[in-house]
């Protein structure tokens, strides 16, 4: 359980620094890697639209969900399911707040004590301040294609890999952000989620967070 | 003529031209105790001062060790001002690394990784843990209306963050019915005040972290728990940064307190009492002679050692403590031989014939009283009453068949007692009215002295240490001080039944949190199986097909595939299996497992843990009767009822002792009068003991009880001596006998009365106010109430 949270939280921060990785597993990935996190360091906010599609065996069809997402460096997030359910999550330092439209829950929360969020909130920053370190250590990363960049993530840890086969990460063309991510799980689900209209270093309102 | 005892007299002739031999043979057998002494191993607990029998008081002790964190160390991590749980945490782990690099390998400082095994195991063990009452619930819950809207909420579940984890649990648990397994995890709450954080035992508050630390040292191992705990703090002062703290509470903690304070008394004790009976002898005795006088009880307290070592290599420090008592105690046999035969005026031999008489029956009384210990359940008093015996064994020995060798009489120059300070004579009226006075007054404040039976008044507790335990109290709730409830069987099955009977007794009075049991997640197999019954049965009649009917209705409305839930469905009518130990262990919850189920050779106890009030044990006490098998164990009623077995046992010995001395003067004296005579000094040491400790308000404990036996064992002595003297033609040499070796006493107990742990003080301070009376009324009440006067 917490291995999908903790997979779906590294989606979200590809999404919202598109740092993408600067993991240099060979010698001709490394200057893609290199330019990616130069460009990942001069972003300081993104605003976007997504659709979330979700391919699983449980349903006849996709299940499609639309939303907004924020993100304010170095710590502050907003994931936002308009359809079709209203509802969401926010994220500010140690700190969190998640509602639901429909039942009108409404509540705080400390992100260290939220072992799912804590997941969330901890890859995120981690990219936020491109920990790769971390990255190489938890994946093995091919570069797909270099312009726009297309990364595939491969988890390198048996426990991961037992349900999730690859992560694939598509770059906008100036690899300032992520285009869509999609993650695919071993029992052949898996989801895609497409960010659109995103904006980056547009000033945001503090009221989001 | 002086009576006495041809024995001895023939005993000294028969020496007197083997004297080589006789040395030699003494100073082996001192040579050999010293050996013997050598390979005894010292050990500080409170284990000698808890019963070892086959009584209810022992059965409860050894089951009382058997509580989750009572043979644990307890870390407590503070996080200072900062309330970043993350840093905490940082700090927990780092502390946890250290302590394992210091060699400390079993650390906790949280559950197993609870994951989807967990989950797995909660939804396959529903049939066999659903009861009843569970099912009536569970019913309310599968109505088509609330079908569709659990089923929304799963769906609505996938798009959200946590509906990544929730995929597999939509799918065969659609329902949440799990929650209801889910929900019997209350019931293993065994740290009230802790809640998770990232898998970490963290204070309600969020400002403190918890380690447990599982050692394999023992509790009563000071020299392991002094290792033990310097790794610790070294790991510690390694570990944890400036701003925060950490605090370790455990019995090792206990343990080493009590072993640094005894040792310490111990060096004090031994110390100032052999340099002040050395004192008296040299303002007293004045004579090299007196140098042999000194060596019978220095040699004593060897050869007892010895003897202890021979009998028990395990030698409790209360018992060596009681050296300094033996000290000043048995010299009274080697200072009569002294006076008597440094006065010379008759054969070396007759004078020790002579003074056999007194002597024997002196160490006879005291024997009796310290023999009487030997029934005692408790070891600490037992190895005492060994000590002390040998040691009075030893003494009469040594005095009557060694001593008389050494000293060389005064041909001349007679001794008084004006030498020694009798000049002046009370008038007896005097003596007997202030005598009588001073018994009314310690009578009636003897009235005001308070019991205190609780083993911590004899066991030593710092400051520091008390502190610690509270602010783990206040931090994670009386963890350690639960009420315990063992279902005892001899195999799992039976104890796991009778938890059972046990659980359904008690759930009702006892909410959740408070209430820590195994039976709702581990029932019987009799019970998981009645479970199944119910369970299968519920779902017949149509029911599990209606529910598939609704569901697929509900789950089209979502556009879940038409299969969706044939998982689900599958589990609510297929046999699940059995829920087992193993299967426990397997999802993640060995610890609990481990901490409940406790088995030694042919008994299998499952424990339960209540609140450990008066109202609850009270309540329960009377609740278990229903279920023969079950013990209660209550920790505050433990110390009473210790303390209260304890009380019963010297009550019964003191009674005994009492007896026995008393048929013992009857023999020796054959007159109501001076069977009275010879008890003044008891009566009055124990009165006034009793009456001082009343008007002063120091508690009576367990050891001032122990202590009261050798008030009439010493005190007896003089008495004898006393009317020996006066009644049957001694001479006043005793008096000068019962001055000095009761003044070399109280030398020994004031020493002990200079302890700073409880038992040794407590030991100390009763007889030193026994005998400093006792002594008194000894030397000149019995003169007084006999007619005549103290010269």
């Amino acid at each position: 359980m917490t291995r999908i949270l903790f997979l779906f939280a590294i989606a979200l921060f590809v999404a919202g620094t598109a740092s993408a990785v600067e993991i240099s597993t060979t010698d001709s990935s490394a200057a893609l890697f290199t330019s990616l996190e130069r460009t990942a360091g001069g972003v300081n906010t993104i605003s976007s639209d997504f659709v979330q599609e979700k391919h699983l065996a449980l349903f006849k069809t996709a299940m499609i969900s639309k939303g907004h997402f924020y993100f304010i460096k170095p710590d502050q997030l907003r994931w936002e399911l308009t359809s079709p359910v209203a509802s969401g999550f926010v994220l500010k330092g140690d700190k969190g707040r998640r509602w639901h439209e429909r039942t009108g829950r409404m509540e705080t929360f400390q992100i260290s004590q939220e072992p799912v969020m804590k997941l969330v909130s901890e890859q995120l920053f981690a990219w936020a301040k491109a920990d790769f370190a971390w990255l190489t250590k938890e994946y093995r990363i091919t570069v797909l294609h270099d312009s726009p960049a297309a990364l595939r993530l491969e988890p390198r840890s048996a426990a991961t890999a037992g349900f999730l086969r690859h992560l694939l990460i598509n770059f906008n063309a100036d690899g300032r952000y992520v285009r869509s991510v999609e993650l695919h799980e071993n029992d052949g689900d898996f989801t895609r989620i497409k960010f659109v209209n995103t904006v980056v270093n547009k000033q945001l309102q503090a009221d989001l967070f | 003529m002086v009576p006495s005892f041809t024995l001895f007299e023939k005993l000294y002739n028969f020496c007197a031209v083997r004297r080589k031999i006789l040395f030699s043979a003494t100073l082996l057998i001192i040579a050999l105790s010293l050996l013997a002494s050598s390979r005894l191993h010292l050990q500080e607990d409170i284990i000698a001062m808890l019963p070892d029998d086959s009584s209810s008081v022992a059965q409860d002790f050894r089951l009382l060790q058997l509580a989750p964190f009572t043979r644990k160390l307890v870390i407590t991590l503070r996080g200072g001002s900062s309330s970043d749980s993350t840093a905490l945490i940082a700090v927990t782990d780092r502390l946890a690394e250290g302590l394992k690099a210091a060699g400390i390998e079993n650390v906790m400082t949280g559950p197993a990784n609870i994951s989807g095994g967990f989950f797995r195991w909660l939804g396959t063990s529903l049939p066999n843990l659903t009861t009843a009452e569970d099912l009536v619930r569970l019913a309310a819950g599968i109505t088509p209306t609330e079908v569709q809207n659990r089923l929304r909420t799963r769906y609505e579940q996938l798009f959200s963050p946590e509906g990544w984890a929730l995929k597999g649990s939509v799918q065969t648990d659609p329902l949440s019915l799990s929650s209801l397994a889910l929900e019997k995890m209350r019931f293993l709450n065994m740290v009230p005040n802790m809640r998770l954080v990232q898998n970490h035992f963290v204070s309600a508050d969020g400002t403190s972290a918890l380690l447990v630390v599982d050692s394999a040292v023992s509790m009563t191992d000071s020299g392991g728990s002094r290792d033990l705990l310097e790794r610790i703090n070294r790991a510690i002062s390694s570990s944890v940064p400036a701003g925060m703290s950490a605090s370790v509470v455990s019995g090792h903690r206990y343990t080493l307190v009590n072993a640094d304070t005894i040792k310490r008394d111990l060096y004090v004790v031994l110390t100032l009492s052999v340099f002040a009976v050395l004192a008296i002898y040299l303002v007293f005795l004045r004579s090299l002679s007196a140098v042999f006088v000194f060596l019978v009880p220095t040699s004593i307290l060897v050869i007892a050692t010895g003897a202890i070592a021979l009998y028990d290599v395990n030698v409790f420090a209360v018992t060596l403590g009681f050296g300094g008592v033996l000290l000043g105690m048995v010299d009274e046999y080697a200072m009569l031989i002294y006076f008597s035969c440094r006065q010379g005026g008759k054969d070396p031999a007759v004078i020790t014939a002579e003074v056999s008489r007194p002597v024997i029956f002196g160490a006879v009384a005291t024997l009796i009283s310290f023999g009487i210990m030997l029934l005692s359940s408790l070891p600490g008093q037992r190895q005492l009453a060994i000590y002390s015996m040998t040691g009075i064994v030893a003494a009469l020995l040594i005095s009557l068949i060694v001593l008389p060798h050494l000293i060389k009489p005064l041909p001349e120059v007679k001794l008084s007692l004006t030498s020694l300070g009798g000049a002046w004579r009370p008038p007896r009226r005097v003596v007997i009215g202030v005598w009588l006075a001073i018994l009314a007054i310690c009578t009636w404040q003897s009235t005001n002295i308070r019991f205190n039976g609780q083993l911590g008044a004899v066991s030593m507790v710092t400051p520091e240490l008390r502190l610690a335990e509270e602010d783990l109290i206040k931090t994670w709730g009386n963890m350690r001080g639960k009420a315990l409830l063992f279902a005892e069987e001899t195999n799992l099955e039976n104890a796991l039944a009778l938890n059972d009977k046990l659980f359904a007794l008690i759930s009702g009075r006892i909410p959740a949190g408070d209430l820590v049991s195994l039976a709702p997640l581990m029932p019987s197999d009799a019970l998981q199986r009645a479970n199944r019954e119910r369970w299968f049965s519920f779902w017949q009649n149509g029911r599990a097909a209606q529910l598939g009917r609704d569901l697929a209705k509900s789950g089209e409305a979502y556009g879940f595939s038409k299969d969706a839930f044939t998982p689900f469905l599958a589990t609510l009518i297929a046999p699940p299996p059995a829920t087992t130990v193993e299967s426990l262990r397997a999802a993640g919850m060995g610890e609990l497992v481990d901490s409940l189920i406790i088995r030694s050779p042919g008994v299998v106890r499952v424990l339960t843990m209540v609140p450990d009030t008066p109202q609850v044990v009270a309540a329960l006490s009377e609740e278990i009767k229903t279920v023969p098998g079950v013990r209660l164990i209550s920790q505050s009623r433990f110390g009473d009822n210790v303390g209260r077995a304890i009380i019963r046992d010297f009550t019964r010995y003191l009674t005994l002792t009492s007896v026995l001395v008393l048929a013992l003067l009857v023999v020796v004296f054959r007159s109501p009068s001076r069977v009275m005579l010879a008890l003044v000094p008891v009566v009055t040491g124990l009165l006034c003991t009793l009456g001082i400790m009343g008007m002063c308000g120091i508690e009576f404990n367990i050891f001032n009880i122990a202590a009261t036996i050798l008030i009439i064992g010493l005190c007896v002595d003089y008495g004898i001596f006393m009317v020996c003297r006066l009644t049957e033609g001694s001479d006043h040499t005793t008096n000068r006998a019962v001055l000095v070796s009761g003044l070399t006493t109280l030398a020994g107990l004031g020493a002990l009365a200079l302890a700073r742990h409880p038992s040794m003080y407590s030991i100390g301070i009763t007889v030193l106010l026994g005998i400093g009376t006792g002594i008194p009324a000894a030397l000149l009440v019995i003169p007084a109430l006999c007619g005549k006067d103290t010269g």
